[in-house]
């Protein structure tokens, strides 16, 4: 398989609540939102030269972190990442675009959406949060972005459509939707080491906690005259859940390497280790049949 | 050799050492193809190419003039850019008297700059945007915390993130005063933001560098490396919505508040041409890690100007007077950390320096620098006084480097604030 898309732009959204949440906790000691989540799909701009289709290798990134001594002098390190991690997200590829200073209309966003694909989007925590203040992501996330090769349609996602969680306080007119929902589909997380047969799952999360909708995130996404082409993808954000079991990053799972989580099958972790097997699932169960996406993989490779 | 079978006066910006590429449409109906600009003229390399003019031992027969991006033309290195910019100077000089000599020839390849259309150069895969000026940086601090200081990281590594690129536009493209949401009016904690057209419109004076060859993923390029995968410069205005801006960008950073535009002047200036304009760049303090430091560390001397015309008005103001050669990070630096954790960068990649702030007022690069994020004025020389852009402006980019007798510039790059829709 191959990527199935060019991709112009990929923006990356942050559209959990407990991503969000559990990412501040970790953070600024403070499980909360910032100020403007709850009013706004916050996103990104990724890179798109980086996304590559599953099963691609992904290797561990060199980079700089905090200096090891906060003396002001010491220099920062500088080597392989040591806190690499997965992100399990969605992602939509736009159908049709539009053109400069034009907008999408919340009511009309479904029709320039062509379907979804799952997403891993590897980070390198240490990399990440020494370079992210003030103008967010960028080499903690752009050495690769992993995404499922089929992409499935909305109209195969219809019968799986389900409430999308309550809005309060209300999003501004722009953004409310006249016919609200998302999509009901189970997700999971597994971690297969070197060596080991058995993959272990690590999360089992859902698709509709998600509290913006795609809808919104396009909606927002061109409320400013910004131009979207066909082929480019938006993704979700970290699709974590309200419980544990649902927390779709070791980041989350370990409170950045302050425990382990343990592998059913091949011992314990904190962040992912060079060989690791990294496997998204997604499927939706109809009456006696199934609509997924098959797997999103990447395996770990050794830092060069 | 500075003879030229066109004229080109001694302030023009496309001397004959310049020799800028481009995209350009000669007609409103004709399809794009690559030209180089040259006094108050246009040649058009599919024209060139087509008269076999290009016959070289690397250089041959080529059919990467005629496309609609010079993207081709520049994934093919240093060596072959040399000598094409060789053949094109020979040609213009009339070392080589195959322009000079056949009338023909020049008046299909010559074409006035007044009649053509320019487009985007290139087809840009990625556009990211750098923070390199610690002037700006500070500034910026002094602003929002209160504290003229750099963040702990900034020293240590070019700061950026990734900027869109779809919405990367050619000088001249109008602007549209962008909607959206800002800061409530009350922190009353039950007041919902504001949401309409922006209130504090600005511009940005940056430079940007385009990628020549590319690398795959996983593949890095090293620091003396890095200036044979840089292809050329523009100059570029990173139109900011500084309300949008400040309501969004925690904790992810910048995005509706820059992407509903981004433009680039037309012409793309090659390190050749800008090579005699070499000079020191600003000593480095803590010292940089290894994989950023230079052997041979330089940059550029080009003074830079941003002048604003109101609607209506027929003189431009000068605002702000800078010059490139301030920026802490150097391109080859920018390069080589974007691809230090294998990152990928492909031909047509757009990377920008960031606002480029000198240390004194008259060299800040934006309005929320130079206003203080509109807690006073400036003053236009003609057409009133501004805080931030209002509809109608054309805002101006300009920069030249000044040579013995001749110029080496980038034209302009602008564009008019249109009211929101």
């Amino acid at each position: 398989m191959e990527l199935p898309a060019s991709i112009g732009d990929y923006t990356d959204f942050f559209c959990s609540e407990h991503h969000t949440k559990n990412c501040s906790k970790i953070f600024r000691g403070e499980y909360a939102l910032p100020p403007n989540w709850l009013h706004l799909p916050v996103a990104y701009h990724g890179r798109a030269s980086s996304v590559v289709v599953s099963g691609t290798g992904i290797r561990r990134p060199m980079g700089q972190s905090f200096p090891p001594t906060s003396d002001g002098k010491t220099p920062p390190y500088f080597g392989p990442s040591r806190r690499l991690d997965y992100e399990l997200e969605m992602a939509f590829f736009v159908g049709p675009g539009i053109e400069l200073g034009e907008r999408i209309t919340i009511d009309n966003a479904i029709d320039h959406i062509f379907g979804l694909v799952l997403m891993n989007d590897w980070s390198a925590r240490d990399i990440q949060f020494w370079e992210s203040q003030p103008l967010g992501p960028f080499l903690g996330k752009n050495f690769g972005t992993s995404i499922s090769p089929w992409i499935l349609t909305l109209e195969a996602l219809e019968p799986f459509k389900c409430e999308a969680p309550n809005q309060e306080p209300p999003c501004l007119p722009y953004l409310t939707e006249t016919s609200r929902f998302t999509y009901d589909i189970p997700l999971e997380v597994a971690i297969r080491p070197a060596g080991e047969e058995k993959q272990s799952v690590v999360c089992r999360t859902n698709f509709k906690y998600l509290y913006w909708t795609i809808a919104q995130q396009l909606t927002h996404h061109t409320v400013n005259g910004c131009n979207v082409r066909t082929g480019d993808l938006l993704a979700s954000g970290t699709i974590s859940g309200p419980d544990k079991e649902s927390w779709a990053c070791l980041l989350e799972q370990t409170s950045n390497a302050q425990h382990d989580i343990v592998l059913e099958h091949g011992g314990i972790r904190k962040y992912l280790e060079d060989g690791d097997d990294v496997i998204f699932s997604g499927c939706c169960k109809g009456d006696g049949y199934c609509v997924g996406f098959g797997t999103c993989s990447g395996t770990v490779l050794p830092a060069s | 050799m500075s003879s030229c079978i066109v004229p080109v006066s001694s302030d023009s910006h496309f001397s004959i050492h310049n020799l800028p590429y481009g995209i350009f449409r000669p007609s409103a109906s004709s399809a794009p193809r690559a030209g180089v600009a040259i006094g108050d003229f246009v040649l058009d390399l599919s024209v060139i190419a087509a008269a076999g003019l290009f016959n070289g031992p690397f250089f041959s027969s080529p059919s990467c003039f005629s496309e609609s991006t010079l993207n081709s033309f520049m994934g093919m290195g240093r060596p072959i850019w040399k000598e094409a910019r060789s053949t094109i100077q020979n040609l213009l000089s009339g070392e080589n008297p195959s322009l000079k000599d056949n009338a023909d020839l020049r008046k299909q390849a010559l074409i006035p700059m007044s009649e053509v259309k320019m487009e985007l150069p290139a087809s840009i895969g990625d556009y990211t945007d750098f923070f390199c000026s610690e002037h700006h940086t500070k500034n910026c601090s002094k602003i929002f915390r209160g504290e003229y200081a750099l963040p702990p990281n900034w020293l240590h590594l070019p700061v950026a993130y990734h900027g869109r690129a779809s919405s990367v536009v050619v000088s001249g493209t109008g602007i549209r005063r962008p909607m959206g949401q800002s800061f409530p009016p009350t922190s009353d904690g039950k007041t919902p933001p504001y949401f309409g057209p922006s209130r504090r419109l600005d511009y940005e004076l940056e430079m940007a560098f385009f990628v020549g060859p590319g690398i795959e993923l996983g593949e890095r390029i090293t620091i003396d490396n890095a200036i044979d995968h840089i292809f050329g410069l523009v100059l570029m205005n990173d139109w900011s919505a500084r309300d949008i801006q400040f309501w969004e960008s925690q904790p992810l950073g910048p995005f509706l508040g820059k992407n509903f535009g981004t433009s680039i002047s037309p012409w793309i200036l090659t390190l050749e041409a800008l090579e005699p304009f070499k000079c020191e760049a600003p000593n480095q303090e803590p010292p940089c890690l290894p994989y950023l430091t230079e052997t041979s560390r330089f940059t550029y001397d080009i003074p830079l100007e941003v002048a604003i015309r109101p609607a209506g008005e027929e003189k431009q103001s000068v605002v702000c007077r800078t010059n490139f050669k301030y920026l802490y990070w150097t391109i080859a630096q920018q390069l080589t950390h974007h691809t230090v954790n294998g990152c990928n960068v492909r031909t047509g990649d757009l990377l920008a320096s960031g606002t480029i702030s000198g240390p004194d007022k008259e060299s800040w690069a934006c309005l929320l620098e130079q206003t203080s994020n509109a807690q006073h004025d400036i003053v236009l020389e003609h057409g009133g006084i501004r805080k931030y852009l209002e509809d109608g402006d054309d805002v101006i980019f300009s920069g030249c480097c000044k040579g013995d007798g001749y110029c080496v510039g980038f034209g302009t790059c602008s564009g008019t604030v249109l009211p929101a829709s």
